[in-house]
């Protein structure tokens, strides 16, 4: 072990004392920032509009849909049939000092039909990346991580629109282990614009799928870190904070929610969201208590099914059952680990690549510094 | 004719080896199940009776049991779908050497990781041809021996042709009554057992 403990003890001791003075802070601010909530609530939308214009951009103010801000929503009747897709990927970022230049995505579904007695199907679905075009942008640079992940978001994206396609016995919800925003898109450098919009418009040709199929589509975030709906309730205020207070959404409907209920749904106000908003797929949030042990989660849905009462409802009330006994939504945890490519997986990966290359007389060589890393990787102490 | 992997060896010795395996629950080896692995390089496989199967648990599978009622559906992922953590521990009682059968312990135990295969049906015949393999069940220690050796018997007669089953089994418990003479609250519960 490279970790000097005796070193970082102290450290660590301070750490969680300030954690906890943090916390303690944070927790004394909460009041009135839920109070700031209501206030906002009960104002002129035409004035509330003009509030959060005026916000400092820090703020990050979420915009209000219709619902009023302080609404909660009790759990509604679960359907007696239900069907829940979920997909997940994870994936093998290329490595310049391996034996060949490639990398992979690997997707996990699950599909659950609640309510048949049936068991649920999974799939995994792998792709291995080797091409010019799949490894070099369109600058001829080796591809980075950033694009990697939106391919791997969009490869999600399509998994679940090929399973919501399949004719079912009873409506569908599919569900995403993350926000529906694809990230990258904001993210990346100007000069990959046109590699980042290729997938770009996958994902949405995605959710139009989704759209069509009349599923519902939320993306679920566990342990939300978000604050733009404080950044709302602060931005609305008579005198407006300069900075963030540094409380999350999360913490705030912590207070807020009952067990199984759900907030108001709010626009998400990041720029990307005009691009989703063109295309007929505005994504909105809310925050939905579990009744699990993590008890608030971030929903976030495209307008379609915000706006759509019915599908609303399966959303809500599907995500509730399904976190009861595993605290995320099961079909979530199943298609994770379905996904998830574990250092065994990549070791027998690299060994099938070195056999591969060897077979068509290539030297299964990785680099020196690979090497290296794997000869000090396990560490052996001799006994004195 | 294809072999059946029912695991990898996670560990051996001279008198047995343990596997470990992730599958759904119809594919399961069976209590009594012959099965092989290679060793020596492959010169020889190894043949083990299965005498234990173990299925490990994992914090998923902990965090469902404790739930108060698991979907329906959930249960039945577990059960049929999600691959179960499961341990083999087999018995060495022969090996082949080549198309030789050796009814005795092996030169070397099977190497770490080595593929487990379930005997097939024409191996089975062959193996259980001969009962010389009994002294090695019998001397085991910690092994259900009685209850083995009668599911061992029953499974080896299905792999003869129906009207050839009745006549094995009775040669199968001629075998162990000689070696069990001298013990016959032993043989009294090993043919029970083989009755049932």
């Amino acid at each position: 072990m490279s970790l000097d403990l005796q070193q970082v003890l102290p450290q660590v001791d301070r750490l969680g004392r300030e954690t906890a003075r943090r916390a303690d802070e944070l927790m004394a601010r909460l009041p009135a920032a839920s109070q700031l909530l209501d206030q906002a609530a009960s104002l002129d939308p035409d004035e509330l509009r003009r509030r959060l214009s005026a916000a400092p951009p820090s703020l990050s103010p979420a915009r209000p849909s219709e619902e009023p801000l302080d609404l909660t929503v009790g759990l509604p009747d679960h359907p007696p049939r239900l069907r829940l897709v979920a997909a997940d990927g994870s994936q093998v970022y290329p490595d310049r000092h391996g034996a060949a230049f490639f990398y992979l995505i690997n997707v996990g579904s699950l599909a659950l039909a609640h309510g048949s007695g049936q068991p649920p199907q999974a799939t995994t679905q792998t792709r291995l990346y080797f091409d010019d075009n799949d490894v070099n942008d369109s600058r001829g640079l080796p591809v980075d991580t950033h694009l990697i992940n939106a391919r791997r978001d969009a490869a999600e994206m399509t998994r679940l629109a090929e399973l919501a396609e399949i004719d079912a016995d009873g409506p569908t919800v599919a569900i995403l282990d993350n926000g529906l925003l694809l990230w990258a898109a904001s993210q990346e450098q100007k000069a990959t614009r046109p590699d980042v919009d290729r997938v770009l418009r996958e994902y949405l040709d995605a959710l139009d799928r989704l759209r069509a199929s009349g599923a519902a589509v939320a993306g679920y975030i566990s342990r939300p870190r978000g604050a733009h709906v404080v950044g709302l309730a602060e931005a609305a205020a008579d005198r407006p904070p300069t900075a963030p207070s540094g409380l999350s959404d999360r913490v705030l409907f912590g207070r807020r929610l009952s067990a199984g209920q759900r907030s108001a749904r709010f626009v998400h106000p990041v720029k990307l969201n005009d691009t989703f908003t063109d295309r007929g797929h505005q994504v909105q949030f809310f925050y939905l208590h579990t009744g699990a042990q993590d008890g608030i989660a971030r929903v976030e849905v495209p307008a379609w099914v915000g706006e759509d009462p019915q599908r609303l409802a399966r959303v809500h009330a599907g995500l509730v059952e399904q976190c009861r006994v595993t605290g995320i939504p099961y079909p979530l945890v199943r298609a994770h680990e379905l996904a998830l490519v574990g250092q065994d997986d990549r070791r027998a990966l690299e060994e099938l690549v070195a056999a591969a290359l060897a077979r068509h007389g290539l030297s299964a060589l990785a680099s020196q510094k690979a090497q290296t890393k794997r000869w000090t990787s396990r560490r052996r102490r001799h006994r004195l | 004719m294809t072999d059946r992997l029912i695991g990898r060896v996670t560990r051996c010795n001279i008198q047995g080896f343990a596997g470990g395996i992730r599958m759904t629950e119809p594919d399961l080896p069976t209590f009594g199940g012959l099965c092989r692995a290679p060793a020596q390089a492959e010169r020889t496989q190894v043949v083990g009776l299965i005498y234990e199967i173990s299925i490990e648990d994992d914090d998923l599978a902990r965090q469902m049991a404790v739930a108060d009622s698991p979907q329906p559906e959930a249960r039945l992922d577990q059960q049929f779908v999600r691959p179960i953590p499961i341990e083999i521990r087999a018995l060495s009682v022969g090996y082949f050497d080549g198309e030789r059968i050796v009814y005795d312990l092996p030169p070397q135990p099977p190497v770490t990781l080595a593929d487990i295969h379930s005997l097939r049906v024409d191996e089975v015949r062959r193996f259980t041809d001969s009962f010389d393999f009994l002294p090695l069940v019998l001397a085991a220690p910690e092994v259900p021996t009685d209850s083995l050796l009668a599911a061992m018997f029953r499974q080896a007669a299905l792999s003869r042709p129906e009207t050839e089953r009745r006549a094995f089994l009775l040669r199968a418990g001629r075998a162990c009554a000689r070696l069990l003479a001298s013990d016959l609250a032993r043989l009294q519960n090993l043919v029970r057992s083989l009755q049932g």
